[in-house]
């Protein structure tokens, strides 16, 4: 129970950190809302007459920072995420993150998926075959591959696949825009299309990660006396290799996935940047550069909260799994 | 992206800076005591209803927003209007600013202004429907109105509290507004800017209580296009069957992607999977209009982009001669080839934009004044007057907004100019809101700019020059930046509205020798609405021989111009 | 972020039983590895570019828009010209500086921070311990990217100190975690006992006891941090958030998209200096792999003798 109480009290602790922090910065530094909305807007309209279309929206720039504070934990906690200031004035936020969340779930979540498998059994494989030509080649491959920065990646990735075939793979959105989005073969085929790019960039640049840990975490196991035993009795290599030495090779890995997957929604601003792939990513993003208050706080603290979901589930697991890490906590 | 911002200087003119304060004047509009009753064939030129075409087509809009679609309509809502204006909703009037303030009728037959300016009479058309089948009245227009009054957050152009509105009455065809003052400076926005919506939607409902953040997803209005359907990731509009244009529009289908970027935008353009651009294109030579030969572009200047001294005295810049010297130093057309890759026509000390304002524009005082083009030595010469010299030279920083390339390369061409004077002129690239704040509260020794205009010069000189526009330095000035102050100049611009044509293109020529004398501001390159477009299947676009309407998809209401002159070239 | 966050999470792990090590033994080993021998030539490469950008190229000012625009790869200009006019390969040379100096000055504080951070909450234990671990674990949830995004665009013109002030404050958690575990699992040990009975004072025990077990994962930790500081600010820089007047690789690649590189036809000025950046991030992380296998035997490649007796 004490453990239990612990976890919980971090996850609150860190959550308000997250959103006093998400609070009071984008507010103490230049820049409002209404100049925002005045560039957006050609500078047609009057800064006093932007300003009461914003308070119409919700914008409350004379209230007190502290009752404003107040009332934004509350309404963060509750769900009250309000409405869009800035690029989509008048959208409520919620529903922004509804058109977005799903997207960046499925390419990003995908892809991270794809990256671990791949890497996990590459990793096997170098890490069974230790010294081989295949361990001799992949470490130093992939210590690079996984030092790659992201966008650049991605930028490549268009040049090579959509500027020299001539848009053989499309370089950006989530499908054709002529498209109307429904449950069809050709549709679903035109989603997938449009997210090969941004996906193997993802799993280009996250799969070394794994492809070294789990090779590390082979070789740390094969020396194990199990697998001493298992040859002992004869079994047979491949055997040996997956329920024997893969299998708690693995453990040590699972809980960085975990923390990978709660890292999802966060973790691709650059890819769906570089590639204008709608997602949460892409909204955070826009929300800064338009000082959207509403929306940038409830995404960032729906990233906070992916995080720490998937911390206290990987916690809780293991502790489940393994007693004597309750002993430790 | 950013880019995006500032595409359109010109846009819808101007507005409310103007009319923050409560003297704002200026005449929208020419031939304006006429009843204007024209066909409607007069403001589209070549492509009027002399000809007509056949319908059908697609035309895909490639104008980028730097969002998905929020599929709101409310053309009350600035981030959404222009998605609503001109193709959904239609104004009054339409005027062309292109065309010297030419009006065409549109929801409104004809108009008559009372014998003081103070009231105006519209004769609305009839046979009008909204697309939803109810018959569009008088009522419509006198509802929008006094919905205005009601919500003022929908009022965006000030006109019950800046213009003067006082009520707004229909009876039988007629709508009638009153003023407290002249109103005709207000035109322009009453009659061309305002999208009239329907009562019966309008006035129930949701609608009723909150009209200004209402999201109106089905929008009803009278324009030549519908909704249907709209996602986050394109707008497909359809040809609305009701349309009071007899046979238009002839494109049966518009497409409005929600491009994020310029990249996959420009892409479209270039391959010809989109018709009409609306953004700028580096190396547009090589990778848009080479690409085919019915890429083309045409971009008409309607404002400048503008060098700001700041004229106070607590600045080096608010010596004259200090501001005389940069003008003379400056080659304008250096800058416009360099910086803006040709793109933009170079500008002129008298601030008039040329070609498309060349009535106002007064050549013999710009050739006699010596700003007509560089001159070092004058340059120099005034520089040293002011006790600067390349031995001591002056240092200056000027503010321009990061992300900004083209302004990025005039003002590096500008820098390399301003040197051999004994100027050393610092770049200071900012982020947008710190260059905002500093713009605004006149935290800067030189700003680049480029402010929004109107239907005649008078809009953007007086956003310029009217000291109620500026304010002390540490204040938000609405416009006037500079902080120019000539008790002189603010009564030319008082006297403008009042005056007739005649007397209002002398009062524009007066301004240009302020102007002239006092370089309050120095203007470098003309601002144009990038506009391209690609005639392989479509034509009746706006072209500098027929500019029916501003050419780019973001100006309202004249993409609905636009949108009722094109048509399918396919056979 | 992922991947950084499990890179240097095996790195902790590892080296979970330090042994003590002399830092000539280290470099010796470092020195006899090939991929530390790559990854430091390319170092070297990158540090001479950055000290001597004048001995590669006769343009003094590569910002400066002084050639015709977009010109193709020509021997005046080995990488051609930007759509601006500005030489690419300059630029990338000229680059150099600012982005070596992010990657040496965020990683050194960070690491810094997190020994300080990471040591005082092993050693003071208790509540000190508590408050010390939350803070760190706090950091390490955060998602720093966003919060690295408002930070800079908030803090107005993204300046070099400013682009390196938020590089260190969202660097430092992962390496306090990791040291915080390893100086708990020396707490005990005999020769720290030794000197606790001897009577050294604390501080003298963390410093010349304690530090020198730790610094292979200190290294460790520093080249993991100057990996994130490379790549996370030329993901900034490439975003905009930069200060777009100063010369380095993450401004060029945010110009080169600005100017749409790719799609008008001078890809170099884009994938030029994102090379750069691949490279200069590949040489840190080879070194840090080699220095893995070093500090953990277990790991080297080319243990044929070990590896067959195993098979036997």
């Amino acid at each position: 129970m004490r453990f239990v109480g612990r976890r919980l009290g971090f996850f609150v602790l860190t959550l308000w950190a997250a959103l006093t922090l998400n609070f009071f910065i984008p507010r103490f530094m230049p820049g409002s809302p209404v100049t925002a909305l005045r560039v957006r807007t050609h500078n047609q309209l009057s800064p006093e007459k932007l300003q009461e279309l914003l308070t119409a929206y919700g914008f409350k720039p004379n209230q007190n920072v502290f009752v404003q504070y107040i009332d934004y934990l509350g309404n963060m906690v509750t769900g009250h995420w309000g409405i869009s200031i800035g690029a989509s004035l008048g959208t409520p936020v919620r529903t922004l993150i509804g058109q977005a969340l799903p997207w960046t779930i499925g390419l990003v979540g995908a892809a991270t998926i794809i990256g671990f498998v791949l890497g996990s059994l590459l990793g096997v494989v170098a890490g069974w075959k230790r010294g081989g030509k295949i361990d001799s080649v992949l470490p130093p491959v992939f210590v690079v591959t996984s030092a790659l920065p992201y966008f650049w990646v991605g930028l490549l990735l268009i040049l090579v696949f959509s500027v020299w075939t001539n848009g053989f793979l499309p370089s950006d959105f989530n499908y054709d825009p002529d498209l109307v989005p429904e449950f069809s073969g050709p549709f679903v085929a035109n989603v997938v299309k449009h997210a090969i790019l941004p996906a193997a960039t993802i799993v280009i640049t996250s799969i070394g990660a794994w492809v070294l840990t789990m090779r590390n975490n082979m070789i740390t196991t094969i020396a194990e006396d199990y697998v001493r035993m298992g040859r002992a009795k004869g079994l047979s290599n491949g055997r040996i290799m997956i329920h024997y030495a893969a299998r708690n090779a693995m453990l040590p890995n699972l809980s960085g996935f975990a923390m990978s997957l709660g890292f999802v929604i966060s973790g691709s601003i650059l890819v769906e940047y570089v590639f204008n792939y709608p997602g949460l990513g892409y909204l955070l993003y826009n929300s800064v550069q338009n000082t959207d208050y509403p929306l940038m706080q409830a995404l960032f603290m729906l990233f906070t909260v992916a995080v720490l979901v998937a911390l206290l589930i990987c916690d809780f697991a293991i502790a489940w799994l393994d007693p004597r890490s309750r002993a430790k906590a | 992206m950013n880019r995006l911002c500032r595409t359109g200087g010109a846009t819808a003119a101007a507005l409310v800076l103007l009319l923050g304060m409560s003297a704002c004047s200026g005449s929208a509009k020419k031939r304006s005591s006429a009843t204007s009753g024209a066909p409607v064939a007069t403001s589209s030129g070549s492509t009027g209803a002399s000809t007509s075409h056949k319908k059908g087509g697609t035309v895909t809009i490639a104008n980028v927003q730097g969002q998905t679609w929020p599929c709101q309509f409310n053309p009350f809502n600035p981030a959404v209007y222009q998605e609503s204006l001109g193709f959904v909703y239609e104004p009054l009037v339409f005027v062309n600013i292109l065309r010297d303030a030419q009006e065409k009728p549109m929801l409104a037959k004809s108009f008559t202004w009372g014998a003081d300016k103070k009231s105006i009479v519209f004769t609305i058309r009839s046979g009008v429907q909204w697309n939803d089948g109810q018959p569009f009245t008088a009522k419509d227009v006198a509802f929008t109105f006094d919905l205005m009054k009601k919500f003022p957050a929908t009022d965006l152009y000030s006109l019950w509290t800046g213009a003067g509105l006082t009520s707004v009455t229909a009876s039988g065809d007629k709508v009638t507004m009153k003023f407290n003052q002249a109103a005709e400076p207000y035109f322009f926005y009453f009659a061309n800017e305002v999208g009239i919506v329907p009562q019966h939607i309008f006035g129930s409902g949701d609608a009723a209580a909150h009209p200004d953040t209402w999201p109106d997803k089905a929008p009803v209005g009278t324009g030549p296009f519908m909704v249907n359907p709209c996602t986050a990731n394109n707008i497909q509009y359809t040809a609305n069957p009701k349309y009071w244009q007899a046979g238009r529009p002839y494109i049966q289908k518009v497409e409005y992607p929600a491009y994020l970027d310029n990249g996959p935008a420009n892409l479209d353009l270039a391959n010809g999977k989109a018709q009409w651009g609306s953004q700028f294109i580096p190396n547009i030579q090589k990778f848009y209009l080479d690409k085919s030969s019915d890429n083309q572009t045409w971009s008409p200047p309607t404002t400048n982009v503008t060098l700001y001294p700041n004229n106070s005295s607590s600045h080096p810049t608010g010596k004259l001669a200090v501001r005389q010297a940069i003008a003379y130093a400056l080659d304008r057309s250096q800058v416009a080839a360099i910086g803006e890759g040709g793109q933009q026509p170079p500008a002129n000390q008298t601030g008039i934009v040329t070609p498309t304002f060349n009535k106002y524009f007064d050549s013999s005082a710009l050739d006699s004044s010596g700003y007509a083009k560089q001159d070092l030595d004058k340059a120099k010469s005034a520089m040293q007057s002011a006790g600067y010299s390349t031995s001591n030279p002056l240092k200056l920083s000027v503010i321009t907004v990061t992300g900004y390339t083209d302004w990025d390369a005039s003002l590096a061409v500008i820098k390399q100019q301003l040197a051999p004077i004994g100027i050393d002129l610092t770049v200071d690239d900012l982020a947008q809101q710190t260059y905002n704040n500093k713009l605004y509260t006149g935290d800067f020794d030189l700003a680049y700019f480029g402010e929004s205009g109107g239907p005649t010069p008078y809009y953007e000189l007086r956003k310029w020059l009217y000291s109620k526009n500026s304010a002390p330095l540490g204040k938000n000035a609405s416009s006037n930046f500079e902080r120019y102050n000539n008790p002189a100049v603010d009564d030319l611009l008082n006297q403008y509205p009042a005056a007739d044509d005649a007397g209002q293109v002398a009062i524009v020529k007066k301004v240009e020798a302020a102007m002239l004398k006092d370089i309050p501001v120095i203007p470098v390159t003309e601002s144009v609405d990038w506009f391209q477009y690609n005639t392989a299947t479509i034509g009746g676009w706006p072209t500098k021989e027929d500019p029916y309407a501003q050419p780019a998809a973001f100006n309202i209401p004249d993409v609905g111009q636009v949108l009722t002159n094109i048509y399918s070239t396919a056979p | 972020m992922t991947a950084l966050l499990l890179d240097s999470g095996t790195a902790g792990a590892k080296p979970s039983a330090p042994t003590r090590r002399r830092g000539g033994g280290l470099l010796r080993a470092v020195l006899s590895s090939k991929k530390a021998m790559v990854g430091l030539v390319l170092f070297l490469i990158f540090a001479i570019f950055a000290i001597a950008p004048g001995w590669f190229t006769s343009v003094d000012d590569p910002n400066k828009l002084a050639f015709p625009p977009s010109l193709p790869p020509s021997a005046d200009h080995w990488l051609g010209t930007t759509a601006l006019g500005q030489d690419i390969w300059a630029q990338l040379v000229y680059g150099t500086r600012q982005s070596l100096v992010i990657a040496l000055v965020a990683g050194w504080f960070a690491t810094v921070l997190s020994v300080i951070v990471g040591v005082s909450a092993a050693y003071l234990g208790g509540a000190a311990d508590d408050v010390l671990s939350s803070i760190t674990n706090i950091f390490l949830v955060l998602p720093t990217f966003p919060l690295i995004i408002v930070l800079a665009t908030y803090a107005g013109k993204g300046t070099l100190s400013v682009v390196l002030i938020v590089l260190i404050v969202t660097g430092w958690s992962y390496g306090a975690n990791q040291m915080r575990a390893q100086a708990l699992s020396l707490r005990n040990r005999d020769f720290l006992e030794s000197a606790r009975v001897r009577g050294e004072r604390r501080s003298y025990i963390i410093v010349v006891e304690v530090l020198p077990t730790m610094i292979s994962l200190i290294v460790a930790n520093f080249l993991g941090a100057a990996v994130y500081s490379v790549l996370t600010a030329a993901g900034l820089q490439f975003l905009g958030l930069g200060d777009p007047n100063s010369i380095s690789w993450g401004t060029m690649l945010y110009w080169s998209q600005n100017q749409q590189a790719l799609q008008t036809g001078s890809p170099l000025w884009s994938i030029a200096p994102g090379l750069c950046v691949a490279l200069l991030g590949a040489s840190f992380a080879l070194i840090n792999y080699a220095f893995d296998e070093i500090s953990n035997p277990a790991l080297r490649p080319v243990r044929r003798r070990r590896a067959k007796r195993l098979h036997a």
